[in-house]
């Protein structure tokens, strides 16, 4: 063990000439890096992995339970997954992010990726750092092309993130289901993901498009049976069934379609065995 | 005549064991120990003379005793105040050099017929040590009656005394007692050809077996636990082929014997392991390790003297390890006596480089405190030089 | 963007070097004159590796696509090559996780029922679960483990299978369930010009008998370098074994090769130039070397092993496998190869963390000669950089500790066999046949997660060449009582490393510091 701080600190100063000019002799400077999208990286490494833990589950998942008295159905679908997967949700408020993390049990949030408006939220790179720190968001690109977006969610879905999407592409005036874009579709044709269908009820309340502050209301979130594409269904009409399914949660419809019957979820809420 | 005297004091045993044997306290002048003036003991009878100490080494049976640390066992097999000193050296009032063998049995208490282990020859065992010519006492330097290698004088019986031949100095001569008991440990310990054998610990007992194992028992293998630098080279000249520290020595001997190890909460184990083991610290950590790397079956020889050990004895039981003990010397097997087999083999050892540092027996102090820690000082066998003490 | 090699020559207004140091990082001033050999730039990745590699699959290298070649009823064994590379471990999802992703896809859409996923480990340990579902992922983990997925056994006495000699009498084994395959599929990551080709399968899926014909003091000794194969004798024995295998058994061999991006963003500056360093990566550097100054070696441990290279996909082939490796190489070579003018005196290096046998352990004392006086040293084609009688001198902490689960027998290694001999053909007279065949070692190489009993021996013999060539070797900063056991001389600081040299180079040696990793290999003229 030695403490070399202000010896290695001058070395540096001097090596690099800090407040001085480049020297002439050396080299001309190139990147070195590749530079990469910075939606893969740095949020989802440590020591960033390590902070967010600390952020999420000692500070904003409990106040988020806190503030909305969060009433969550059907998280033991998540609760002990074997692949990742794509959570579809409906979005009525910023609050959502937060409250559908907050409801999520805590391996799973933990392996969670929220894809956030790129156009919204990356437009100035501090706010973006910010929601990328604490809520592990990636920019999703809603205008343009759609390659670029799917091949960096599927990335993150083979690396075994969950993927959490607002499958309307933007929140909701009135609260009620706007229709759902295919992407979520092409995106689980292509990985081959479940699609968890989720809806989350409340949250305009407690901060509805136009406020910039929340205020305390109640919130359901209710989490549905995983949906798997049918051989040779097409991606619209996978992504119609998971819209249909929202909707039916929403509804609060015990259909057994949707949030599937006890055995099934019996089933899910295994116990788990332990590893060794 | 001057002499180091070993009291029997409850109180002072109670306080120097309650210091845990510091070497302060327990040569202090409220110890048992006492230098000074005391009568010179008297012959008992016809065939005893006069020995007059050159070289008395320091046992650690003796600092055993004086730190409080000896088994209670013994008590009753002592007679007090005695003269501590069983590793003599001397001359006779003719000048021939002598080595004592310290050991009391019939022949020397002028007991017949002899019990059945002195008729065996094995007189460290003898049954008869509280009766005849002199006191309670299983060898001199135990015993009130005989004064013993710390003081000016002491008697012997003619059947104790050996000649020292003249190429063996001083030095080497005083190490000719306990190399005895090694070569009956090495003996007793019956190693073949074939045999991994291990000694544990390179102390003076340690070293010495390891001499003894290679002169009479040569193994295939002699492996030996040694702690510091200087045991360790001398391991080396003595004879052993592989030296390894205490902490290692469950994987140099799974290696060495092609064992399997398991590891436990507290100890290691080996699924095999070493055929003879000769356990020379007398301590409860290397008795713990020897019964978990012996083989099931083997054979672990007891040669250090322990005290109350706590030693765990499921593995002796599992493994139906052999465990016996190895003390004194008398006349072996073969018809030879252990001191004759010592004294023939001695001169080739180079003993005293193990021999040192020597001090006045006004200095006991320092001499005790130095024996005590005799391997981090790079040292082995330290000793009393009573030679300037004749006239 | 894309900057070849280059050599800097060292001046006054050189910023100072970064060196590796084990688990740590210094910076060091090197003499003026000094060379630094610096790697190429990392090469753009392919744009969309799924769409590459299901060209590749479809347009294969002199064979019929792979589609063609999958059919129901069949039995297929698919190999990968494990987390010995690449190094630092690859980010998810690793390349091997997507070739092996679409081949199990066609497999799945062909209706092929009788599928096994084998790690082709070798004598390397098993790898733990977790190890597995980093290399495949989570799809291919949960659908496959444990029994249609699993490490490959090499003492498996009714699994390894002799199946002949080659021309030069080399035994080649192979795995049961390879030779009773209708095809063997062999997802290879070339890493470094020594991997890949015929020594995949060789190697791979072979045991201690097919191996020990080509890993002996002698043939490494001969191969200069091993990794330029023309010129490896253990490359041409490997090919033997090869075409014995390929008359065999029918295989499809996919190959893809990476860039050099090794350090993820938090580590840009063990990536970068040093003239490039910013001021961010300044900062970098001197945080991460307080950290592994101040912290317990646990949390370093933890700190390093968890660093996951982003690399990029830069080429993937499929068919036959002498084509297929042909183009690969190619690859490989234009992302490494740097021009280096001449030999010098004295080469400096600095000891990464990290090496191909110590994926989560330490780096013990003999994996350091293996790293520096092997892998290191032989990254080169024509002639090594250090002149023949040159001085070698290696950063390292060097420290008498072993990981005892995964390298059980290198410990019996550094203890029982470095202190009788050094001389790698001595070592193999003596020792190799007692630890290849110790019941114990066998035991925990099948059960637990520990090296075979003899690859503590390659490890040595991998520095064969490099102990017969070099004049000596200086460790800096190493344990003196490690050092002095394997042979070598100690010096606390490089200053006193470089005029230690001195006594063996003569004054103002030519000095070259080889900048790595990311690993080069240096094109000696």
């Amino acid at each position: 063990m030695k403490f070399e701080l202000l010896s290695d600190v001058r070395a540096v100063r001097d090596g690099w000439r800090w407040g001085g000019v480049r020297p002439a002799s050396w080299p001309e400077a190139g990147p070195g890096v590749p530079a990469r999208a910075s939606n893969l990286d740095w949020a989802r490494q440590e020591p960033v992995r390590t902070l967010r833990w600390l952020i999420q589950r000692g500070l904003s998942a409990p106040f988020a339970r806190a503030v909305t008295s969060l009433r969550v159905e059907g998280a033991e679908w998540l609760r002990d997954q074997k692949r990742p997967a794509i959570l579809a949700a409906n979005h009525v408020s910023h609050a959502d992010t937060v409250v559908l993390l907050a409801a999520l049990p805590d391996r799973a949030r933990e392996q969670t990726v929220v894809g956030a408006a790129a156009d919204y939220w990356y437009q100035r790179p501090m706010l973006g750092r910010l929601v990328g720190l604490w809520l592990n968001t990636f920019p999703f690109a809603r205008t343009g092309g759609a390659q670029a977006v799917l091949h960096s969610s599927s990335q993150l879905l083979k690396s075994g993130w969950n993927l959490l999407i607002y499958a309307e592409g933007t929140r909701s005036i009135d609260g009620r289901l706007g229709k759902f874009l295919p992407g979520v579709g092409h995106l689980a044709n292509e990985t081959r993901s479940p699609v968890v269908p989720v809806h989350v009820r409340g949250t305009h309340r407690v901060m509805p498009k136009g406020r910039r502050y929340f205020l305390p209301a109640p919130v359901e979130v209710r989490f549905g049976k995983p949906l798997e594409a049918r051989n040779g269904e097409g991606s619209r009409a996978f992504a119609q069934r998971v819209e249909d399914a929202v909707r039916a949660l929403g509804d609060g419809s015990a259909d057994r379609e949707v949030m599937g019957t006890w055995i099934d979820r019996w089933r899910a809420a295994a116990p788990r065995t332990s590893r060794r | 005549m001057l002499a180091l005297q070993y009291h029997r004091s409850i109180p002072a045993y109670a306080l120097v064991r309650a210091t845990g044997g510091h070497p302060s306290v327990a040569t202090s002048d409220l110890s048992m120990l006492d230098l000074g003036d005391v009568p010179e003991p008297r012959p008992p009878g016809p065939g005893w003379m006069r020995v007059r100490p050159s070289v008395s080494g320091i046992c650690g049976s003796d600092t055993a005793a004086i730190t409080g640390h000896a088994s209670l066992y013994l008590d009753p097999l002592t007679s007090y105040p005695f003269v501590p000193g069983h590793e003599v050296v001397g001359q006779l009032d003719d000048g021939t050099r002598v080595v004592v063998e310290p050991a009391l049995g019939c022949r020397v208490r002028g007991l017949t017929p002899p019990c059945r282990h002195c008729a065996e020859g094995r007189i460290g065992l003898c049954e008869n040590v509280t009766e005849g010519a002199v006191a309670v006492g299983l060898q001199t330097g135990y015993c009130a009656s005989t004064g013993g290698g710390w003081g000016e004088v002491l008697v012997a019986h003619q059947s104790q005394l050996h000649a020292v031949p003249d190429r063996l100095p001083d030095e080497a001569a005083v190490l000719l007692e306990p190399f005895a008991c090694c070569v009956h440990a090495a003996l007793r310990g019956g190693a073949s050809q074939g045999d991994v054998v291990v000694v544990q610990g390179a102390g003076t007992i340690g070293l010495l077996t390891v001499a003894a194992v290679r002169l009479f028992t040569p193994p295939r293998r002699l492996v030996v636990v040694a702690k510091y630098p200087f045991q360790r080279e001398q391991a080396k000249r003595l004879g052993g082929d592989l030296i390894v520290g205490p902490d290692e020595v469950f994987q140099r001997v799974r290696f060495a014997t092609q064992a399997r190890r398991l590891d436990g909460l507290d100890r290691p184990l080996l699924l095999g392991g070493a055929d003879v083991t000769f356990e020379c610290t007398g301590s409860a950590r290397g008795l713990n390790d020897a019964v978990r790397f012996t083989r099931s079956g083997g054979r672990l020889v007891v040669v250090g003297m322990p005290g109350e050990e706590k030693v765990d004895w499921g593995p002796i039981w599992q493994r139906e390890l052999n465990v016996t003990g190895a003390y004194a010397y008398g006349t072996e097997m073969t018809g030879e006596r252990t001191f004759d087999l010592a004294i023939a083999a001695a001169p080739d050892l180079a003993l005293d480089n193990l021999t040192g540092p020597l001090f006045r027996l006004g200095d006991y102090r320092d001499a005790i405190t130095y024996a005590l820690q005799a391997g981090r000082l790079n040292a082995v066998k330290v000793a009393f030089d009573l030679r300037d003490l004749r006239a | 963007m894309g900057r070849p090699g280059a050599v800097i020559e060292v001046d006054r207004n050189t910023p100072p070097t970064l060196f590796h140091h084990g688990e740590g990082v210094r910076l060091e001033r090197l003499p003026q004159g000094s060379r630094i050999v610096y790697a190429p730039d990392p090469i753009e990745p392919v744009a969309h590796p799924e769409r590459a590699i299901r060209r590749a699959l479809g347009h294969p290298l002199e064979d019929d696509p792979l589609r063609s070649l999958l059919r129901s009823g069949m039995k297929l064994t698919v190999a990968f090559d494990d987390l010995s590379l690449p190094l630092p471990p690859m980010a998810q999802p690793d390349v091997r996780q997507l070739v092996l992703e679409e081949v199990v896809e066609m497999a799945a859409e062909a209706g092929v029922e009788d599928v096994h996923l084998v790690a082709a480990n070798s004598l390397h340990r098993r790898m733990t679960e977790d190890e597995i579902r980093h290399i495949v992922g989570d799809r291919i983990f949960s659908t496959f483990y444990p029994d249609q997925l699993y490490n490959h056994d090499a003492e498996d006495p009714k699994g390894n299978i002799l199946i002949g000699k080659t021309s030069h009498g080399e035994e080649v084994t192979l795995s049961r369930r390879a030779i009773e395959s209708d095809l063997v599929i062999y997802v290879n990551l070339t890493f470094v010009p020594m991997d890949g080709g015929h020594k995949s399968l060789a190697t791979g899926l072979g045991s201690y008998r097919s191996v020990r014909a080509h890993h002996t003091a002698e043939t490494l000794l001969n191969s200069r370098s091993y990794m330029h194969p023309p010129d490896s004798a253990l490359h041409q024995s490997c090919i033997r074994q090869g075409q014995l295998i390929e008359d065999t058994v029918r295989c499809f061999h996919i190959e893809t090769s990476v860039n050099n991006h090794s350090f993820p963003a938090v580590a840009n500056f063990m990536q970068k130039r040093e003239t490039d360093w910013t001021p961010a990566d300044q900062a970098s550097f001197l945080a991460i070397k307080q950290l592994t100054d101040l912290a317990p070696p646990g949390v370093k441990r933890a700190v390093f092993h968890s660093m996951r290279a982003p690399y990029g996909l830069t080429s993937v082939q499929a068919g036959q496998v002498d084509a297929v490796h042909d183009s690969t190489l190619d690859t490989v070579r234009r992302q490494m190869l740097v021009e280096v003018e001449g030999q010098t005196d004295i080469v400096t290096m600095g000891i990464p963390y990290v090496g191909p046998y110590n994926v989560n352990a330490i780096l013990n004392p003999v994996l350091v000669v293996c790293m520096g006086l092997g892998y290191l040293f032989n990254l080169y084609r024509g002639k090594p950089v250090l002149r023949q009688g040159g001085v070698l001198i290696m950063a390292h902490p060097c420290r008498y500790e072993f990981d005892s689960v995964q390298h059980p027998s290198y410990i019996d290694f550094y203890d029982e066999v470095l202190a009788d001999t050094r001389d790698p053909v001595d070592i193999e007279e003596k020792y190799e046949q007692c630890f290849a065949e110790d019941p114990w070692y066998r035991q925990l190489y099948r059960k637990s997660n520990a090296y075979h009993g003899v690859h503590p021996f390659y490890a040595w013999y991998w520095a064969a060449h490099a102990l017969q060539h070099v004049g000596d070797v200086i460790v800096v900063g190493g344990q003196r009582a490690a050092v002095h056991h394997l042979g070598f001389k100690c010096a606390s600081t490089l200053e006193d490393a470089l005029e230690m040299a001195e006594q063996t180079v003569g004054r103002y040696p030519s000095i070259t510091h080889l900048r790595l990793p990311p690993l080069f290999l240096a094109d000696v003229k």
